[in-house]
């Protein structure tokens, strides 16, 4: 190979580029803010790395409501009769039961905040439209994307800015070796870094 | 302390669609015994297949395809990504008493998901594809009357001019009859 | 790779309605990838898209680097492989595109200096829109990509 085989696909006809994408509008709390332009703290991480697997995590990208960031889940070569995929975008749906025989195989990933609150995945709120806006943090996968088994973004929304001290980054994925991991940095930056975002128009009302 | 605890488990809500907007759940359909050809020109064809008859009503698949020499040509053509190719393949079915039900949503009553509405009434439940192909899943909810019953497609992004194909609707009928239970009563 | 953070969010157009915002820089040693993000002002009402329409119809993008090479999103300039060469850099891949626009890739990382994005989108009355980035913030980035599997295949 002559090039890093990440995130490029060999021809433009290549069907093998997916992506599956979430309404990223809605109400309040749901998804970051249309309107704003976000404040951006380069944060890079490795949450967690096995021989064949790796999580990584960059971002963030803030706003007074909230953050987003990416998850980059990175296999290092094809397993063969491997459902590589399976669990890590939490597409059980109904009539699947979390904690039941696949309950190994869900990706888990969260943060958690300084005062104790924290947002996982597993409790994903989907419906905001019907009940009123939970209590934040709350958390929520938005996008995901791929180009092969090797390599898939994940784009993740936490609602809710997190309290000056330590802010957690935590992932487990038991089925696939990575047992429980806790990534720490200080919200202060985050923090600063959403009071730079800026309303893209100048006459739009606060979020 | 484990960050993660897995949430109990909600059984699925058992929200189910309307009866008069899918097949019976708990019936064996007929089997209707023809492959319709709506449609044929140089480049594309239209089918209509899987007919399967029930009391209440009939369940088939409308089927567009490219010749196998459009593929080429369709995977780069910047004109006509094929995604937006089918939208706008509609199909009408005619019946010897003067009703057209049709795939036009503009002609679907405004409360169909919550109230009967009066049959005939063409559904569909969904539709998928690539440049190889598009397909979606209809139900056409009360029986056609005896006679003729035509299957007319419409599809202007090819230019086709509406074309279809006659049957005799009793062969749908028959079939109608022929739907089982799957559990039988008494 | 877990790749670097390009800490701008760059707004490339604005109009009375409109706004598209290239979002979510990512760099790595070979290229960096982004979302291109469409924004609507709150009292814009969503289209929706009842007509089947043409590529010309979508969002155009141009990235230009400072010697003067650049690549855009039209399917139409997309190299023909040749074998297993790669293609001269820069090439811009658009993997999704949508209402609110897409995601894309950018094979080629560019030198210092300006790094230019234009866009234009007819269909919804946004002109030729320019914004400048400084290139070295990509580089920056790409720098502090962070290799996985130290015996991973590389450029």
């Amino acid at each position: 190979m002559v090039w890093v085989r990440i995130g490029w696909c060999l021809h433009p006809s290549r069907r093998s580029c997916r992506s599956r994408r979430l309404r990223t509008v809605g109400p309040p709390g749901s998804s970051r803010p249309p309107t704003w332009s976000p404040g951006i703290l380069p944060v890079e991480l490795i949450l967690a790395r096995t021989p064949q697997r790796a999580i990584g995590l960059t971002g963030i990208r803030a706003y007074p409501t909230g953050f987003g960031c990416t998850l980059h889940l990175r296999l290092r070569e094809v397993i063969p009769g491997e459902q590589s995929n399976f669990g890590a975008f939490n597409m059980f749906g109904d009539g699947v039961d979390p904690a039941g025989e696949f309950a190994d195989y869900y990706l888990r990933f969260g943060v958690g905040f300084a005062d104790g609150r924290k947002a996982t995945n597993l409790n994903q709120r989907w419906d905001f439209d019907e009940s009123p806006a939970p209590d934040p943090p709350t958390l929520r996968l938005v996008r995901w994307e791929g180009y092969d088994l090797l390599a898939w973004e994940v784009d993740v929304w936490v609602w809710g800015l997190p309290p000056p001290g330590p802010l957690v980054f935590a992932c487990e994925w038991p089925a696939r070796g990575i047992s429980e991991t806790r990534v720490e940095i200080d919200a202060g930056p985050v923090l600063e870094a959403a009071g730079r975002a800026v309303p893209i128009w100048p006459d739009q009302t606060p979020p | 302390m484990s960050f993660f605890a897995m949430p109990t488990w909600e059984p699925p809500s058992g929200y189910r669609i309307p009866a008069w907007l899918r097949p019976p759940e708990t019936m064996i359909p007929g089997i209707v015994p023809v492959e319709l050809l709506l449609a044929r020109t140089d480049t594309d064809a239209v089918l209509v297949t899987h007919l399967r008859a029930y009391p209440t009503g009939l369940e088939f698949i409308l089927t567009a395809r490219p010749h196998p020499d459009q593929l080429e040509q369709r995977g780069h053509d910047p004109d006509r990504p094929h995604r937006f190719l089918y939208h706008d393949l509609w199909l009408e079915l005619r019946f010897a008493d003067g009703h057209t039900p049709s795939t036009d949503p503009r002609s679907w009553p405004r409360t169909f998901e919550t109230e009967q509405p009066d049959p005939p009434f063409l559904y569909y439940h969904g539709s998928g594809g690539s440049e190889r192909g598009w397909h979606s899943t209809h139900w056409l909810w009360g029986l056609p009357p005896p006679g003729p019953l035509t299957f007319v497609c419409q599809w202007p992004a090819t230019q086709l001019p509406a074309s279809g194909v006659e049957i005799d609707a009793s062969l749908v009928l028959e079939a109608a009859d022929r739907a089982v239970p799957v559990w039988p009563t008494g | 790779m877990v790749p670097g953070v390009v800490p701008v969010a760059l707004l490339v157009a604005r109009t009375d309605t409109h706004a598209v915002l290239v979002d979510n820089l990512l760099a790595y040693p070979t290229g960096f990838d982004f979302d291109l993000a469409v924004r609507r002002h709150p009292r814009q009402p969503r289209q929706h898209h009842g007509r089947a329409h043409l590529w010309g119809d979508e969002l155009r993008l141009e990235v230009r680097f400072a010697d003067g090479r650049s690549a855009d999103n039209d399917p139409r300039s997309w190299p023909r492989p040749a074998g297993d060469q790669p293609p001269d850099p820069p090439v811009l891949y658009q993997s999704t595109s949508g209402p609110d626009g897409g995601h894309v890739w950018l094979w080629g990382l560019p030198p210092p200096g300006p790094l230019f994005f234009t866009c234009q989108w007819p269909a919804q009355q946004i002109p030729p829109w320019e914004a400048v980035l400084d290139a070295g913030l990509v580089l920056a980035a790409a720098r502090r990509a962070q290799t996985l599997w130290p015996k991973e295949t590389s450029a």
